[in-house]
C-alpha cells in the first residue's frame, strides 16, 4: 500500500544541507495499522507530509498503492490526495466559516461528486463518528473530540485507501483521546489502512506494529544504540 | 476546476463586514462611473456638435467704434468697411453682424405663431445680417430664397426694427410648423408685425451653448438688418480655402486704413474657429478630464480595496488555504475560490449600483435637467466593475493558488 525505498528528503539552504530522512525504508501493507514514533525532530512528520504527498522528496522511491509518485504533476498529486488519502490532522483543521456538514463535504465537491451522493456519504460518515445530529454545527460550537470525530468523518467520507493521522489525540485530553483512538481501531477493524505518527508510547503500543524513527532514519529499537541513547538523554537530560 | 459558490456564500456569510463593505463600494463607484462617463458623453457629444458653418475657413472680427456716431454714421462705416473687405484677395465674401455661433452668448427671440399668443411657440437665436450672410458663413439655404438687397436694412444699438422677412433653420421651421410648410408662412417676434419666411437653412448652430438651452441648439433665424450698433459690431469672413493665415493679417490692416477710430484687441479680437470652439467648450473640456479623473480615482480606489481585503484574507486563511490542498484542491480549485468570492461580492455590489446609478441619475435629471442615463452605460459600469474586481483579485488569488498543501501541517 505505502512503499519507501531509500528514500531522502533534504533540505538545502545556501550555507548547509540537512537531511530530514535518509535511506528511509517503509512498507506497509493494505490493512495495516501502523505507528510511526521517534523523538521530536527525528523526521516523523516529514515522512507523513512526503507520504500523503503534501511535500515531494529528493531522492529514492515511494510507491503509494502501486504508482510510484515522484514523478506525479501537482494536479496528479492532488488528485491522488483526494481520492486515495484521508488525512486527520493534530490540530483537526476544520474550515471555521464551515459547518460540520460543509467541512465533511470538502474533499467530496473536489472529486466532482454528485449532491445526492455527497450528501449520504456525509451523513454516513457523520452517523459513523456518532455527529449526524451536529451537521449544521460550526466548530467552534464543539469540544475538542468532536471536531477530530468530525475530521474523522471528513478523512471517511472519501473511503479513502490509506488514513495519515498526524498526531490524532495530541490536542486532546485522556478521556476523547481515549474514544478517538477507540474510533480508529474500530476504523482499523473494519479494514482501513492506517499510519499514524505519535511520540505517545501508549497510543503507540495499540497499534498492530511500531516504526521508529531515529534522524531520519526507520530503526530496529532492539539494535540500535541510537535508541537507547535517545532514551538515556530523555530521561537524565544528559548525553550517553 | 469546480463551483464553489455554496461554500462561498457560506463563508461569506461569516465574514459579513469585509464583504459588505466592499460591496457598497463596488456599488458607489458604479454609481458614480456610470453617471460620470454618462456626463461625459454628453460633454463629447457636445464638443462635436455640427455648427453647420464653414468653420475652416472662417474669421470673426470684434470691432468697436472709437467714436460715438449715429446708426446712420456707423451704417457707411460698416458699409465702407464691408467693401474693403470683400475686396481683399483672400477673401470669398465678408459680413457685418451681431454675433456668430458658438460665441456663448447673444439675442434670444421668443417666437409665437399669432400676435396674441401668450405662450411662445419657440425660442430662436437671432442672426442679423445682409445678403452676404449665408455664403460668408457657408450656411446651406435648403427651401426658399436668400434675402435680397433692398430687403437689407440698417439697426443700431437698442433699435427695436422689425423685417418683414426672415430666414429660419428648418429646426426651428419643424419645430414652429411640425405638421407643414413652414416657407411662406408668418410668425411674430412677440410683436404684432408679422415676419414672413422666405427662405430654410440646414444647419445654423445658435450662439449660447448653455445646458438649458441645449434642446434649442438649432433654433435660429437670421434677419436682414446689417449691424450697425454704434458701440460696436462682428465682421464675419470668410476666406478662401488656404487663405485663413493671409486674411487674418490683412483684414485689420484693412480695417484701420478705412478708419482709425476703432478698437480691434489684439488678444482676443480676432478668432478663427479653432479658437472659438476652444473658448466655447472650455469648461466641457474640463468638465470632461475632471469627471474623468473621478472615474479613474475611484476605479483605483475600488481596485486596492479589493487587492487589500484579499490579501488579508488570503494570509488569514493560509492555514485553511493548506487544509483544502491537502483535501485535494488543486491551484486552479484555489484560484476559482477566490475569483469566484470576489465574483460574487462584485455581483451583489453591481446590482446594488445599478440601482444607485439609476436613482443617482433620476435625481440629477430632476435636479439639474441631465438626460436620462442610457442603460448602456450602466451595462458598461457593471462589465467594467467586474472586470476590475477580477483584475484586482488576480494577483492575491495567484498568491493564494501557490500556498503549498504542506501548511496543513504546520502548528500556526
Amino acid at each position: 500500500m505505502l512503499k519507501m525505498t531509500h528514500l531522502a528528503k533534504v533540505y538545502r539552504t545556501e550555507v548547509v544541507e540537512t537531511y530530514a530522512l535518509r535511506d528511509f525504508n517503509i512498507d506497509v501493507k493494505e490493512g495495516e495499522f501502523v505507528a510511526v514514533t521517534g523523538p521530536s525532530g527525528s523526521g516523523k512528520t516529514t515522512f507523513l507530509t512526503i507520504a500523503g504527498l503534501l511535500e515531494t522528496f529528493s531522492g529514492g522511491q515511494y510507491h503509494l498503492d502501486g504508482i510510484e509518485v515522484s514523478q506525479l504533476n501537482d494536479n496528479a498529486r492532488s488528485k491522488i490526495r483526494n481520492e486515495k488519502i484521508g488525512f486527520i490532522f493534530q490540530a483537526f483543521n476544520l474550515i471555521p466559516d464551515l459547518n460540520v456538514f460543509d467541512n465533511v463535504e470538502v474533499p467530496l465537491r473536489y472529486r466532482g461528486m454528485k449532491a445526492a451522493e455527497r450528501k449520504q456519504r456525509i451523513m454516513d460518515a457523520l452517523e459513523r463518528v456518532g455527529l449526524a445530529s451536529r451537521a449544521k454545527h460550526y466548530p467552534a460550537e464543539l469540544s475538542g473530540g468532536q471536531q477530530q470525530r468530525v475530521a474523522i468523518a471528513r478523512a471517511l467520507a472519501g473511503s479513502p485507501r490509506l488514513l495519515l493521522a498526524d498526531e490524532p489525540t495530541g490536542n486532546l485530553d485522556t478521556q476523547m483521546a481515549r474514544g478517538v483512538m477507540e474510533l480508529l481501531e474500530e476504523i482499523h477493524r473494519e479494514g482501513a489502512t492506517i499510519v499514524m505518527v505519535t511520540h505517545d508510547p501508549e497510543l503507540a503500543a495499540r497499534a498492530q506494529r511500531n516504526v521508529h524513527i531515529i534522524d531520519g532514519q526507520v530503526v530496529d529499537l532492539a539494535e540500535d544504540p541510537r535508541f537507547h541513547h535517545a532514551v538515556h538523554e530523555a530521561r537524565t537530560g544528559t548525553p550517553a | 476546476m469546480m463551483l464553489q459558490i455554496k461554500p462561498i456564500l457560506s463563508a461569506l456569510r461569516r465574514h459579513k463586514a469585509g464583504a459588505l463593505l466592499i460591496g457598497l463600494q463596488i456599488a458607489l463607484t458604479l454609481a458614480i462611473v456610470c453617471n460620470a462617463l454618462f456626463i461625459i458623453q454628453q460633454r463629447v457629444a457636445h464638443l462635436s456638435a455640427p455648427s453647420g458653418i464653414d468653420e475652416a475657413n472662417l474669421l470673426v472680427i470684434q470691432n468697436d467704434w472709437a467714436n460715438k456716431w449715429t446708426t446712420q454714421e456707423t451704417d457707411v462705416q460698416v458699409r465702407t468697411d464691408l467693401v474693403a473687405l470683400r475686396q481683399l484677395p483672400g477673401v470669398h465674401d465678408a459680413v457685418a453682424s451681431n454675433a456668430y455661433p458658438m460665441r456663448g452668448s447673444g439675442w434670444d427671440q421668443f417666437i409665437t405663431l399669432t400676435p396674441d399668443q401668450t405662450t411662445p411657440t419657440g425660442d430662436a437665436s437671432v442672426y442679423l445680417g445682409d445678403e452676404h450672410f449665408l455664403d460668408t458663413l457657408g450656411v446651406r439655404l435648403v427651401a426658399g430664397r436668400n434675402f435680397r438687397p433692398d430687403e437689407v436694412h440698417p439697426i443700431g444699438n437698442r433699435e427695436n426694427v422689425m423685417s418683414p422677412v426672415t430666414i429660419v433653420t428648418k429646426t426651428l421651421a419643424d419645430k414652429l410648423f411640425p405638421d407643414g410648410e413652414a416657407l411662406g408662412k408668418s410668425i411674430y417676434a412677440m410683436t404684432s408685425t408679422p415676419t414672413v419666411i422666405v427662405g430654410i437653412v440646414d444647419v445654423l448652430q445658435t450662439q449660447s451653448l448653455a445646458n438649458w438651452q441645449m434642446k434649442h441648439a438649432y433654433e435660429s433665424l437670421i434677419w436682414p438688418l446689417r449691424a450697425a450698433s454704434g458701440t460696436g459690431i462682428y465682421y464675419i469672413l470668410r476666406a478662401k480655402p488656404g487663405q485663413l493665415a493671409a486674411v487674418r493679417k490683412e483684414a485689420v490692416k484693412t480695417l484701420y486704413a478705412q478708419n482709425r477710430m476703432r478698437i480691434i484687441n489684439n488678444d482676443g479680437g480676432v478668432l478663427d474657429y479653432t479658437q472659438i470652439r476652444q473658448r466655447a467648450y472650455d469648461s466641457d473640456y474640463g468638465m470632461a478630464i475632471l469627471m474623468g479623473i473621478v472615474c479613474a480615482v475611484l476605479l483605483a480606489i475600488t481596485a486596492a480595496g479589493i487587492v487589500g481585503l484579499t490579501s488579508f484574507w488570503v494570509s488569514q486563511r493560509r492555514k485553511q488555504i493548506g487544509v483544502r490542498r491537502a483535501l485535494g484542491a488543486t491551484r486552479g480549485d484555489i484560484l476559482g475560490y477566490f475569483m469566484t468570492e470576489n465574483l460574487l461580492i462584485s455581483l451583489g455590489g453591481v446590482l446594488l449600483g445599478v440601482v444607485l446609478a439609476i436613482a443617482m441619475n433620476l435625481w440629477l435629471v430632476t435636479r439639474f435637467e441631465m438626460h436620462r442615463l442610457s442603460m448602456f452605460y450602466v451595462l458598461a459600469g457593471v462589465l467594467l466593475l467586474l472586470l476590475l474586481g477580477q483584475g484586482a483579485v488576480l494577483a492575491p488569488a495567484i498568491r493564494a493558488s501557490k500556498v503549498s498543501p504542506v501548511e496543513a501541517t504546520r502548528s500556526v
